[in-house]
């Protein structure tokens, strides 16, 4: 049974600032952190695939010991923890980027070997064939095809990345969960707060999930039927004839 | 004799501009030579003490029932596929000796392209992409200059007005077509074509081995062919070779080959090809 409750609105227009301030570091993070992720997943990538099998396993450690521990364990770990091995403290910042960036990069870079794999041999073979090099191979034909295989699954780890990004309020990262935590606590208004908290997160990673339905749905439906739509196709070639298509 | 002295081989694509790209067999000299080549993937021995040479110029078509190493000497003489043992000269040049421990592939990437049996087109260009990105990237041609050659290549092979095709619009036929025109872009000698037809209905195949055989009459390059079109064999070839189980039984002329040649392996070959 409900509670009567009296919502008071009020609690966040009067705090709009501080609010934009923790989204505005949010979204901060969770740009830096991917960005980070994304071209640092690729050698993590590449040394997953090494036929060097010590550069294999140090990978693979590194992925699973990512994969297998909870976050906010990671977190806490280089925040807390490492200063005492190391003697250096971190700002909880930088902690953040660090651990969510190791995090992602794990599992960003399964995905990456996923798509390079998925790049027949026989296209690699035809590039080394007209004498491309190794990196060009890999910028020219393995990234393109293999970010776009899998760009439902690279956007998918991003969303997680921004909703994730609420655990660094628990070594007191300004975010707009630690923002709106203080809020509450200071006003006792926590259902208004924290449903705009979420609402808030909603709005930023809804349209990011609609995009990734979307081109998974335009990707089954190009595998099914393993051509361009025919409307598309007079658009792109207005004077070749489709019928020969395959 | 050289290329340049020579104007069936002098093509309109033009050398390579590598250094080491020079090829100096005029046609009829030897410019693929294997001798004692051998290869096994496990235990199993797919290449036995193989020799074989090529001539510039010539159509030099391979048959052979699937699995009996016709695809893997194509991949040793490219240079994707180390052999285990022997000794491959490429235009005078030792590119790979083992008992010398020699390693130069270098004038073989220079001056051979390869076609291969699947269709390697890069699916996320259009096909002017697909060609013109190697001429850019390694010989260092401006845009234009290798839309220009682009267009002449695609001429060539019959698809002059794809350029902006992707892939995926095209048919097999006209895939592989693109495929051999972006293979002639960087200027090959020879042209190894690994099964290049055994997708495709046979007036489609043979459309395609036009293009192969014109290449040949036109800009002088030299074609090896893995195929299993005997018609294709007897009429263009200058010489066929027959692989059985690892060993080369029979190197020679069509005429010899279809007509004079009493290896049984060979005739068994031919008749279940036909039938």
């Amino acid at each position: 049974m409900l509670h009567s409750y009296d919502f008071d609105w009020n609690v966040i227009t009067d705090n709009i600032p501080r609010l934009a301030q923790g989204l505005l570091t949010t979204v901060e993070l969770a740009v830096i952190v991917i960005a980070l992720s994304m071209v640092l997943a690729v050698p993590v990538a590449f040394a997953r695939m090494s036929k060097i099998e010590v550069l294999r396993w140090v990978a693979q450690a590194y992925i699973e010991v990512f994969r297998c521990t909870p976050l906010l364990v990671q977190l806490f770990w280089i925040y807390y923890a490492l200063p005492t091995l190391t003697g250096v403290t971190i700002p909880g910042f930088a902690s953040a980027v660090i651990a969510l960036t190791a995090n992602l990069t794990a599992f960003m870079a399964e995905a990456y070997r996923s798509g390079f794999q998925a790049v027949p041999i026989e296209q690699i073979e035809a590039a080394q064939m007209l004498r491309l090099t190794r990196l060009q191979r890999t910028i020219y034909i393995i990234l393109p095809q293999a970010l776009r295989q899998q760009l439902p699954v690279i956007l998918s780890l991003n969303i997680s990345l921004f909703k994730d990004t609420a655990l660094v309020s628990t070594i007191a990262v300004a975010d707009l969960m630690f923002v709106s935590n203080t809020i509450a606590t200071q006003t006792y208004r926590s259902l208004e707060v924290l449903t705009f908290a979420a609402v808030i997160y909603f709005v930023v990673a809804f349209p990011v999930s609609m995009i990734t339905s979307r081109i998974e749905r335009n990707m089954m439906t190009a595998g099914q039927a393993a051509t361009v739509p025919r409307r598309r196709l007079r658009r792109l070639t207005p004077q070749t004839p489709v019928g020969g298509a395959v | 004799m050289t290329h340049t002295d020579n104007p069936a081989i002098s093509t309109r694509w033009g050398p390579a501009t590598s250094p080491v790209s020079a090829v100096t067999a005029g046609i009829g000299e030897v410019l693929v030579s294997a001798r004692g080549l051998q290869k096994s993937f496990g235990d199993r021995p797919i290449l036995k003490n193989i020799d074989f040479d090529m001539l510039a110029g010539d159509i030099t078509v391979i048959i052979g029932k699937s699995g009996s190493g016709k695809s893997t000497l194509l991949r040793t003489l490219a240079g994707l596929t180390d052999p285990d043992a022997g000794r491959i000269v490429f235009d005078g040049k030792v590119v790979f000796d083992e008992q010398k421990r020699t390693q130069d592939w270098s004038d073989v990437e220079a001056n051979v392209g390869m076609v291969f049996q699947s269709y390697t087109l890069w699916p996320h260009m259009d096909v002017l992409a697909n060609l013109t990105l190697a001429p850019r990237k390694r010989l260092k041609m401006s845009a234009a200059e290798a839309r220009e050659r682009a267009e002449v290549a695609l001429a060539e092979v019959g698809m002059g007005s794809h350029l902006r095709s992707r892939p995926a619009q095209l048919s097999g036929g006209e895939r592989q077509r693109v495929a051999i025109a972006r293979a002639l872009m960087m200027g090959p000698k020879l042209l190894l074509c690994d099964e290049i037809t055994s997708a495709l209905d046979p007036p489609v195949a043979a459309e395609v081995l036009e293009v192969l055989r014109r290449l040949k009459q036109e800009e002088g390059i030299a074609v090896a062919l893995v195929t299993h079109d005997m018609a294709f064999a007897s009429k263009a070839a200058d010489r066929v070779v027959f692989f059985h189980d690892g060993e080369i039984t029979v190197n020679a002329t069509p005429d010899d080959a279809f007509n004079h040649c009493d290896d049984p392996n060979l005739q068994k070959f031919v008749d279940s090809v036909r039938f």
